[in-house]
């Protein structure tokens, strides 16, 4: 497949105006090749503002009692360098990579849904923007954590912790927007042949991985909402004063927070499996033990949080049943090693520098897991807990196992990304630099916390051994940046003059090397056969094909609810964790207002019927819009919207009446999470209503004539608004008056 | 004698209806499908049922100790169902095809239901100190649990859930316990008075009881419902995966 025939599918204008617009052509893109570039380019920018800022942690810790940085300084350091590294580099990049690759392995001609794809997008920058705009104010220093009461009004008094708080929120939204794009990409979009079972293990661990996103995002949004409630508002949710708790934010940020360290491993693990077998000349060992244990962890993930937590006091009892779990995790990572490395032993390992990096990562990201399993235990735990012991375990799972495989997946897919060759020679360099740098900077670290150095202090006293042992930590660290350098001077040379690479240079199989190198807008001119895992083993080797697996059928589910479903499923984990929330404070009644004495369950009873009763006229608007009966259609529809706007009202009413009686969001604990319960439902319902509006407000302009109106992927949404309306109704009217 | 050695050597619970039923229900199903029984997988059925109720943990969770109560709760809803219907016949069929699939939905209820149901404080108080309605319990509970694994173990595999579906049932199935026992873990709420510190209790349990703490016996009752009851469900969802990848090996066998 050459370039003059792939490009053939677009008219000379086009490809003359993108030319000459290439900006413009860049900055509208929706095509997901070029998105996912963006999402990398992003991830490197951020990558040099991450870096720069550790490069000064490391500076003003190389020499005791230095004082290159002030105190207040070193603590916005260390809260931007950590916020910036999870949330601006790691995360753009692996989406970037999944963004760019997935349509290609399973023979996509694009995302679900480009155009929410360049949403998702432009959403980095933004949230990137917001964090750093708290230059002009004041940094946060509260730690990428953000514990309350340090977080709070009190002791963070300038808006840096708000700029932080909404930044999250924003690139929050930003990944649950791309996570069920990937997910609905994955189960809507595979070419002909390409079933589950067939699927390259890239596709398949980057789907688990965006689950958890879908599920671990929205709760850190709620936390993250009551902080700012905190905060701006007033209440008290995380201040010990008037029974508030900082237990409960820690329990919100590491719900979220345990399954983000799977969120940023699976994806690599997803590099490394495809990887792996390549340059070891052999199918991946065991690809129903890698696919398994991927959704085991995916699950396990979400019960292991507490292990962040031995520390604060949960009770021997607590600490035990987590320590069990978090060792269980243990068991499906050790298997994936096992595949990989069962997958080398007797192949024909060729170490190119991809190649390198895996195996640098399975190193690294073992030595990282094993002291994970050290922190596991809550006696050793207490021990090393926020000693620089636990900073080098942290970096080794993220730097030598995340960093690496994206390292590794960089210096694969940069062929098939720009058509060029990286420079082996160099890629070497870079290589051996980056595990030099890696190992001195955090290896020592261990030492260091065992000897009792804790983290995050700006500067210690010239105790034995400290000062030099930090010396080696920081010498590291510029042997990294230096690296970092080597890469991408390799990166820009190679654009311009890099041996071309051909269609398929590392004799891969799977299907984004049957495709030009850049592929073209399209994708794909015609693809392979695809009857086994290897598609493009068996186009090279047709008398000893790869045996076929399962049979051909590919199901695929109608987009629309698909993703309705995977937003749905997102929204239950966020009105699961304020429900939650709302049940934790008030599972026995406060002082001062609270449901038995302020809210009037006959009223709301009333008005709830007619959100109940509006699900019934909006499934006889889609019956109508099916018999083809557009009268019927608007009639229902419109009734919907009223009966909707009538509850409204009501909510409205409710508030208003207790507002007037003095119990307004700061009144207690009761009517902070009141508030925060039925406000969020009010803003799904409005969200709703004005989704239907428009529905409706286009079927009478006269659209819906020749295609079908999205109301069935809307109706499922208001459908699910209104069960969550019978879970509020019953936690917060019904049950505080039977218990 | 210490409070956990008080514990091993308190009263079993020779109840002639347990033991009764269990050698009834063996006799059964040697009559009806002899040799076709599954007899370990049966063995561990009246080997969880007797530790639920002949054991000590009987009396323990009569108004002793909410873990014990717990404890039992989980053996009889989650564990013994699924032995049973694993020590089915394999080639049961219950006219399948004409049957339809479990009712996935009353499954659901049922099981998830149950355990919240028996909750009720009124309930689990009269469950922890009446007989009678500890009968009711323990059956409700098998016969719960019996209809939320159908569709998930019944051997007849034309009455599954899908693969997809079945993840989704046990998932869900392990989200509603989670929140019940994060609620029980990290809250004062009080679901059993019966086994608060007002309880009146036998005084052989008195040392057991202050070793173990109210509030940390209720934490433990939380964390069995959140931690171990959700580690079933998972390995469950893992059982799924292994049968859906299995049926491909099935597939693969028939091609030449």
């Amino acid at each position: 497949m050459n370039h003059a025939a792939t490009s053939s599918a677009l008219t000379p204008e086009i490809i003359a105006a993108e030319k000459a617009d290439w900006r413009l052509a860049w900055l509208s893109t929706v095509d997901h090749k070029r998105i996912g570039i963006l999402y990398l380019l992003f991830a490197l920018l951020f990558f040099v503002v991450g870096g720069l800022e550790a490069l000064f942690i490391r500076l003003q810790l190389a020499v005791p009692n230095n004082t290159l940085v002030s105190p207040d300084t070193f603590n916005a350091l260390f809260t931007m360098h950590g916020t910036t590294m999870i949330f601006l580099v790691a995360m753009p990049a692996v989406f970037g990579f999944a963004n760019y690759l997935i349509p290609l392995m399973i023979g996509a001609r694009d995302m679900a849904f480009p155009r929410l794809n360049a949403l998702s997008l432009w959403i980095i920058p933004l949230g990137g923007a917001l964090l750093h705009f708290s230059v002009f104010t004041d940094v946060p220093k509260a730690g990428w954590f953000a514990y309350p009461p340090l977080s709070s009004r009190a002791y963070s008094t300038s808006l840096g912790v708000d700029y932080w708080i909404v930044a999250l929120l924003v690139l929050g939204i930003g990944s649950v927007a791309t996570a069920v794009n990937i997910i609905v990409t994955v189960f809507t979009m595979r070419a002909p042949g390409m079933t589950l079972k067939r699927m390259p293990l890239f596709v398949w661990i980057n789907t688990v991985a965006s689950f958890i996103v879908v599920f671990a995002l929205p709760v850190l949004n709620a936390g993250l909402v009551m902080l700012l409630m905190d905060r701006q508002l007033g209440t008290n949710f995380f201040l010990a004063r008037e029974g508030g708790s900082p237990v409960l934010w820690q329990h919100i940020f590491w719900a979220f927070g345990h399954p983000e360290v799977y969120i940023l491993a699976l994806p690599a693990f997803a590099m490394i499996s495809e990887i792996v077998p390549v340059f070891s000349r052999k199918p991946i060992f065991g690809y129903e033990f890698v696919v398994g244990s991927s959704v085991a962890i995916g699950f396990l993930s979400f019960g292991v949080w507490a292990h962040h937590m031995f520390t604060v006091g949960l009770g021997h009892t607590a600490d035990l049943f987590f320590a069990i779990a978090s060792m269980l995790i243990a068991i499906p990572t050790g298997v994936k090693v096992l595949n990989w490395s069962a997958t080398m032993f007797r192949g024909r390992v060729i170490t190119t520098v991809p190649m390198m990096y895996a195996i640098a990562f399975l190193l690294q990201f073992t030595l990282g897991g094993l002291s994970g399993v050290t922190h596991a235990s809550p006696a050793l735990d207490w021990q090393t807990k926020n000693s620089y012991y636990l900073v080098a375990h942290f970096h080794y799972v993220i730097v030598g196992g995340v960093v690496f495989a994206l390292l590794g997946a960089v210096t694969y897919w940069f062929p098939k990304m720009t058509g060029r060759m990286l420079d082996e020679r160099l890629g070497k360099w870079t290589f051996w630099l980056m595990v030099l740098g890696f190992n001195g900077t955090f290896m020592i670290q261990h030492y260091l916390g065992f000897i009792g150095m804790p983290r995050r202090v700006y500067t210690y006293p010239d105790f034995e051994h400290w000062g030099w042992m930090n010396f080696v930590s920081t010498v590291g660290a510029c042997l990294m940046g230096v690296a970092a350098l080597t890469l991408v001077f390799n990166m820009l040379r190679s654009l311009r003059r890099g041996a071309v690479a051909g269609d398929n240079p590392w004799n891969a199989w799977t299907l984004e090397w049957a495709t030009s190198s850049p592929p073209p807008v399209h994708n794909f001119d015609a693809l392979p056969p695809i009857r086994g895992r290897r598609p493009l083993w068996d186009v090279a080797n047709p008398d000893r094909p790869d045996p076929k697996i399962g049979d051909d059928a590919v199901r695929s589910p109608d987009r629309l609810k698909s993703s309705m479903w995977t937003l749905i499923a997102s929204e239950a984990a966020f009105f699961g964790t304020l429900l939650i929330v709302f049940a934790y404070f008030n599972v026995q009644p406060r002082p001062g207002p609270n449901a038995s004495n302020s809210l009037d369950l006959f009223t709301t009873g009333i008005f709830s019927v007619c959100l109940f009763a509006s699900s019934f006229t909006l499934w006889r608007a889609e019956v109508a819009e099916a018999r083809g009966s557009r009268g019927g259609f608007i009639g229902w529809l419109g009734f919907t919207i009223a009966l909707g706007a009538v509850f409204m009202g009501g909510q409205a009413f409710e508030y208003w009446e207790l507002y007037r009686h003095g119990v307004d969001v700061t009144a207690n604990l009761f009517a902070s999470s009141f508030y925060l319960v039925t406000g969020f439902h009010g803003l799904h319902v409005i969200g709703g209503l004005i989704a239907m509006g428009i529905v409706l407000g286009l079927a009478m302009a006269g659209d819906f004539r020749e295609r079908r109106s999205p109301l069935v992927a809307i109706g499922l949404y208001w459908h699910f608004v209104d069960i969550v309306w019978v879970a509020v109704l019953a936690t917060v009217y019904v049950l505080p008056r039977i218990l | 004698m210490n409070a956990f050695g008080s514990m091993l050597a308190g009263p079993w619970n020779w109840n002639p209806l347990v033991l009764g039923g269990c050698a009834l229900a063996t006799f059964g199903l040697a009559v009806k499908y002899g040799g076709r029984v599954r007899w370990g997988w049966w063995a561990a059925t009246v080997a969880v049922v007797l530790l639920a109720l002949v054991s000590p943990l009987d009396a323990l969770a009569s108004g002793v100790l909410f873990s014990a109560h717990m404890t039992q709760h989980i053996l009889l809803l989650l564990i013994a169902p699924a032995l049973v219907l694993l020590a089915l016949p394999r080639d049961l069929r219950s006219g399948g095809a004409r049957r339809g699939r479990w009712p996935a939905a009353l499954g659901w209820t049922a099981g998830i239901g149950a355990m919240w149901f028996w909750h009720v404080p009124a309930l689990c108080d009269a469950a922890a100190m009446n007989g009678a309605v500890r009968a009711m319990q323990t059956l409700s509970l098998l016969g719960a649990g019996f209809l939320f694994w159908s569709p998930i173990l019944f051997p007849d595999e034309r009455r599954w859930l899908g693969p997809a579906a079945g993840i989704v049932y046990l998932f869900t199935a392990c989200v509603a316990c989670t929140a019940l026992g994060i609620l029980l873990t990290l809250t004062p709420v009080e679901v059993c008075p019966a086994f608060g510190p007002g309880a009146a209790h036998a005084a052989r349990w008195t040392a057991l009881r202050e070793v173990v703490g109210f509030e940390r016996d209720r934490q433990i009752g939380g964390l069995l419902m959140w931690v171990p009851m959700c580690s079933v469900y998972v390995a469950a969802i893992l059982f799924e995966l292994n049968r859906w990848f299995g049926g491909q090996r099935a597939v693969e066998e028939k091609v030449p």
